[in-house]
Order: C-alpha cells, then structure tokens, then sequence
C-alpha cells in the first residue's frame, strides 16, 4: 500500500488562501485509512518538501488561481501543470524547484507520485481574517470528495 | 516620458512593483517601489486572547515565523508584568538562533549569493541554486540542503514544529530540552559553524578576489548614507534576541540608544499616497523625503544596519570577521547595500558559535522554565529578525484580551532605505533607454540585498522574483514587455 501524505497548504489567517487548511480538516473526518497522514502547513518550497519526504505519495490541496474559470472551481494537477505554486513567500524556491534540487543531489526519499487538488479563489485581498467567502466555503465538499476519490483510486 | 515598470507576477492584488520613469534622453528620472502590506491586523487582532498572539503573527508571514512569535511572547513577558527564568531565555534565544542559521542560508545560497556566485549578467535562468551548484558542485549543494535544514530541525526540537512555533509563553516556555536533545543539537551546532566559515571562505573566494565584483559593492550607485539601527547588548554588541535599539549616523557615532517601550517617541511613519508602505523615520532628525544623509531620518535595519548600529560581535570568530569587513571596506559605517550579503554571512558565523555557547550552557536542561505570570497591562516586545528590527506592541484589558495592537515589521522599517536603493541603482545602470535583462537584475540586486518580505506576494512560481517589464514610449503607449518567469 502507498504510504501518502495529504497537506492542508495555506494561511489561515488571510481569509481565501487558507481554503486548503480547511478541506484538511474536514478529510479527517472522512479518511481513516492506515499509511494515510493528513497535515496542513503554513510554509512552501524547501520546508513543504520536508515534510513530504519518506511518503510514496503526496496530495496537496492548495488555493490557486486559474484564468477563466468561476471562482471555487476544483481540479486535480500534477505539479508540472501548476504554472505558479505556492512558495508561501518570496525568500523560499518553490516547491517544483526544490524538488527539481532534491532529484539533482540524489535524493531518493521524495514521493514519486504528486498531486495538486486546487481551489480557484482568484485575486486575493491582502486583508487578515478567518472566514472564507461563501463561494470557497462551497467548494470544500467538492474538493473533499475528489481527494478522497484519488486516495481510493490509486491507492 | 517612459515608464519601466518592474512588476514581479503573482496572483495576487497589490504586489511589490518598480517603476522606473526615464526622461526624453532615456536617463532614468525617479522610481517607485511598491511593496504591500497585510492590511487590518489590529482589527483581527481585537478582543482575541492575548496568549493566542505568538501563534497567531508567527502566521502573518512563512518567513520569519520564529520572529514574530519571540517579538509576541516578550510583548506578553511585558504585559504580563513577569521576566522569563534564565533557563527559557537562553532557550528561546537557541531556538532564535537556530532561525537565524536556516534564514541566512537561504538568503544567501538561494536568494541573494547566485547573483555573485553565478554572475550578475548571468541568464536569469541560471541565477539560483541550481545554477550556484552547478558552479559550486554537487557536494557544495548537499551541504546547502543539510545546514538548513539542521537549523529547521534545531527550532522543531525547541518550538514543537518548526514551521509553526508553539513554545513561547509569557514568562517562559512551554518545553525544556532533556541531554539527548542538547546532544542532537550539539552536534548540528558544531557542523553548522563549519559550514559558516566554509561560507565566508566561498565569499573571500568567489566576490571578495573578484576585482569587478569589489567595485561593483564599491560602486555609488549601490551606496546609501542613512541612519542604521539594530538591537545591542550592554557592550554594543550585535545581539538578536535581546538588548536595547541602537541608532548610529553617518559618521559610526552613537546617535540614540533606547528601551523599545520608547520606540513612539524615537520612531515616526510618513505616508506617500503612492504606496501603502508606511516610511518610518527619526522623529528628531525629520522626514525629509527620500533622500539620504544627515538631514534625513530614514534609517536602516538587517544585516548591515545591524553590523554598523553596533561595535563588534559578542562571538570570538565572528568578532574577526566583523572587523574584517570594515577594514576592507572602508571603516564604519559601510554604506554599500550589497555588503548586506557579507554582512549576513557573518550573522551566520556569529549564530552558530551562539547556539554552541548557548546548547553547553549548564542550565539549558534546567526545569526552570516559567515564571507566574502578574496583571495584564501594556507591553512592547523587540526582536532582530532576519531582516531587521522587529516590534510588536499589545495594549490588554483586565481579562488578558487585545483592546489594541501595533507591529513595525522589518522591511517597513527599511521602506525609505529600499526605495532609494532602487532609484540610485535604476539611475546609475540605465542609460539611453538601454534595458535588457542583466540591467534589470542590477536594479532588483539593490533590494535583493535587503530581502524585503513582501508580505503578500506569496505565490510565486520562483524564489528569484519573476518580473514582469512593461515598457511604454513618451506618450505612455504600450510598447513591449519583457516577461522574465524565473525558470
């Protein structure tokens, strides 16, 4: 069996952006299956990885923007696809880059299979806060059900 | 007119942007900065628990989550009315260190250093740590990787995760360390300093024995006379965790040193209209626009703020390499913006040989490790973070519960400093209109070296600022654009 880890990524604090911490909480409540562990984290690039090593398989579930669709929109990437991911901050490289660095200095303990579930929150506000809009909060049993779904699918 | 607009892409509104305004010669005539601030922190702050607030602002920012969570928890020792035992102090001060080392490593080997260690001309493509491996070699990189995350593991072992402390209480901590855990630390500490002096090795050889990298640190249009600030022990000393703010002028000399519970009456914040950033600057010498000097308010903060607030490092190898610097350089003050890198790296010696005082202290096992707390009040807290002076200050009702709030982050404390850099870079590398890709990079290399925290640009495809370059002709058409993506 894959042993997998699902991360919760986002701030929770800065309303939207946290959407991925939230579905986390809630997939707690529905997978309890053994070799699955499910996190959440605040941070990107190097630390993400960090936390991702020693797993077979990875799931993030992150807010992103995607051009053209209606906000809440839910889909399933593979890390290639994601053409801006969240490195949580500009000091850190990005997720693809430090795994790209992992791979070049022979790291062999990085997750061969990694998945984005992302929820299209659009522009975000700089403003501090925990409640979600009411589109994103709608959007957390869709992206429940299709992580849950790829857990089960390819596990 | 011109208007170059450096603009990093993220997803988000209200981002960090350059514009630079060139006149009909194609010299450049000013430049903006535009950094972002999260906004209505106070409001989010109001009526929550006091003791929640080292959890909650180690969440405002992924950088420097250790800073703000000491920044919070010494409000709370103050507002508490309570001192920390010796034992926690020494333990929160491990742990800070243990931040200090992952934080600069990252700067300088991911961030900062590929513009040296790569080229500064180099394909941007080139300019990170793949491409400092790629000159460095493979071994170089895996010691790269394994010293930050020894930094990682020694604030996970101390805080209870290390991307999200939760150790620090009003008059203490929450966890001491047991003898196999100062082991562990022990001997990441021990490695750490070595990496830190094979860092500073690789400076001497790669910049400092480069004759056009010297000039270029030399170079006036990367040199700024300001004010600089930094906390400093009873000796002057740099020291992070602790101490009083130290300001010093233009000639090295002590200008002001006080308790940060003064910092209102020491420390005002002009607003432009073109920018959310606050600028804040000396009450007593004046806001007198963005100029530098003696007449001028604005002050520095971060590595080489620190370094020339202060007068030497509490650490013996560090102390050398202190006086190394501004012998090499010139005497204090250092006013050239790229010895930021060098300055940094310093930091990362004097950190580690901290940490290895610090883990061997007898007392870091005590079981000391918290003192009752008093009355809530008012209190004020002061940290160095990685990026410079940091404060939190919290006014409580009699149930312990916010009634108000107000931080001054690091990279505000640099607003005045880094836009100015920006112009006087912009100014000294574009002439005749001339803009390509390895001028650009010398005008983001002038506030790379601060590694301002642009609190909100958080998605990003890369860590090297992707930028996008608009370009318009004199009559503000749309003439090209120059995207630059980072990979």
């Amino acid at each position: 069996m894959k042993k997998t880890i699902i991360l919760g990524v986002g701030n929770p604090i800065l309303k939207d952006d946290g959407v991925g911490v939230h579905v986390a909480e809630e997939l707690k409540k529905h997978i309890t299956k053994p070799g699955v562990t499910i996190d959440s984290a605040f941070t990107g690039g190097m630390n993400l990885l960090d936390l991702m090593v020693d797993h077979d398989r990875a799931i993030l579930i992150d807010a992103v923007k995607m051009e053209n669709k209606k906000l809440g929109e839910v889909g399933l990437f593979g890390l290639g696809e994601i053409s801006a991911f969240h490195t949580c901050n500009p000091h850190d490289v990005s997720l693809i880059e430090a795994v790209d660095l992992a791979k070049k200095l022979g790291h062999n303990k990085i997750p061969k299979d990694i998945k984005i579930v992302g929820i299209n929150i659009g522009e975000l506000g700089c403003e501090f806060g925990e409640e979600l809009s009411s589109e994103i909060a709608n959007a957390i049993p869709k992206a429940v059900e299709l992580v849950k779904k790829e857990v089960e699918s390819n596990g | 007119m011109k208007t170059i607009t450096i603009d990093p892409i993220t997803r988000l509104e209200g981002h960090g942007k350059i514009s630079i305004f060139l006149n009909d010669k194609g010299s450049v005539e000013n430049a903006y900065l535009q950094i972002p601030e999260l906004r209505g922190f106070e409001r989010f702050a109001q009526g929550r628990r006091a003791e929640d607030m080292p959890q909650i602002t180690s969440r405002i920012c992924g950088v420097c989550p250790v800073a703000h969570h000491f920044a919070a928890t010494k409000a709370l020792d103050d507002a508490f009315h309570v001192e920390p035992t010796s034992a926690a102090k020494k333990l929160r001060e491990l742990m800070y260190m243990g931040y200090i080392i992952y934080d600069h490593i990252l700067h300088f080997y991911y961030l900062g250093g590929p513009d040296f260690v790569v080229g500064p001309d180099a394909p941007a493509a080139k300019r990170n740590i793949l491409g400092v491996i790629e000159k460095a070699g493979v071994d170089v990189g895996k010691e790269v990787i394994k010293h930050r995350a020894y930094g990682q593991k020694i604030t996970g072992i101390l805080g209870g995760k290390a991307t999200h402390p939760v150790c620090g209480l009003p008059g203490g901590v929450s966890k001491g360390l047991n003898k196999d855990e100062v082991k562990d630390i022990e001997k990441m500490v021990k490695s750490c300093i070595d990496f830190a002096k094979f860092s500073l090795k690789l400076f001497d050889d790669i910049v400092l024995k480069n004759k056009d990298y010297v000039s270029l640190i030399k170079s006036d249009p990367y040199q700024l006379k300001t004010y600089n600030m930094g906390l400093v022990d009873s000796k002057n000393k740099v020291n992070f965790y602790d101490g009083k703010i130290r300001v010093t002028n233009q000639d090295g000399k002590e200008h002001i040193k006080f308790d940060v519970k003064d910092y209102t009456k020491i420390i005002s914040e002009h607003v432009e209209e073109w920018s959310y950033m606050k600028f804040p600057y000396l009450k007593d010498i004046g806001w007198n626009g963005l100029v530098d000097g003696k007449n001028s308010g604005i002050y520095r903060v971060g590595p080489l703020g620190r370094l020339n607030a202060a007068e030497g490092m509490a650490t013996p190898l560090s102390d050398k390499e202190y006086k190394h610097m501004f012998e090499t350089l010139g005497g204090r003050p250092v006013n050239s913006t790229l010895a930021f890198h060098w300055a940094r790296l310093i930091e990362l010696l004097y950190a580690t040989e901290r940490a290895y005082e610090l883990v061997n202290d007898k007392e870091i096992t005590s079981d000391k490790i918290r003192n009752p707390v008093g009355e809530p009040g008012e209190g004020f807290g002061v940290v160095e973070a990685a990026r410079g002076t940091l404060i939190h200050h919290y006014k409580l009702d009699k149930k312990g519960l916010i009634l108000k709030a107000n931080l001054i982050v690091a990279t505000t404390n640099n607003a005045g400093a880094i836009t100015m850099s920006v112009r006087d870079a912009a100014k000294g590398v574009i002439k005749n209109g001339k803009v390509d890709d390895g001028i650009l990079n010398k005008v983001e290399m002038a506030f790379r070296a601060y590694d301002p925290c642009f609190a909100c640009a958080t998605h990003t495809l890369s860590g090297g600022m992707p930028l996008q370059v608009d370009i318009y002709d004199n009559k503000k058409k749309f003439y090209k654009t120059i995207k630059r993506l980072g990979e």
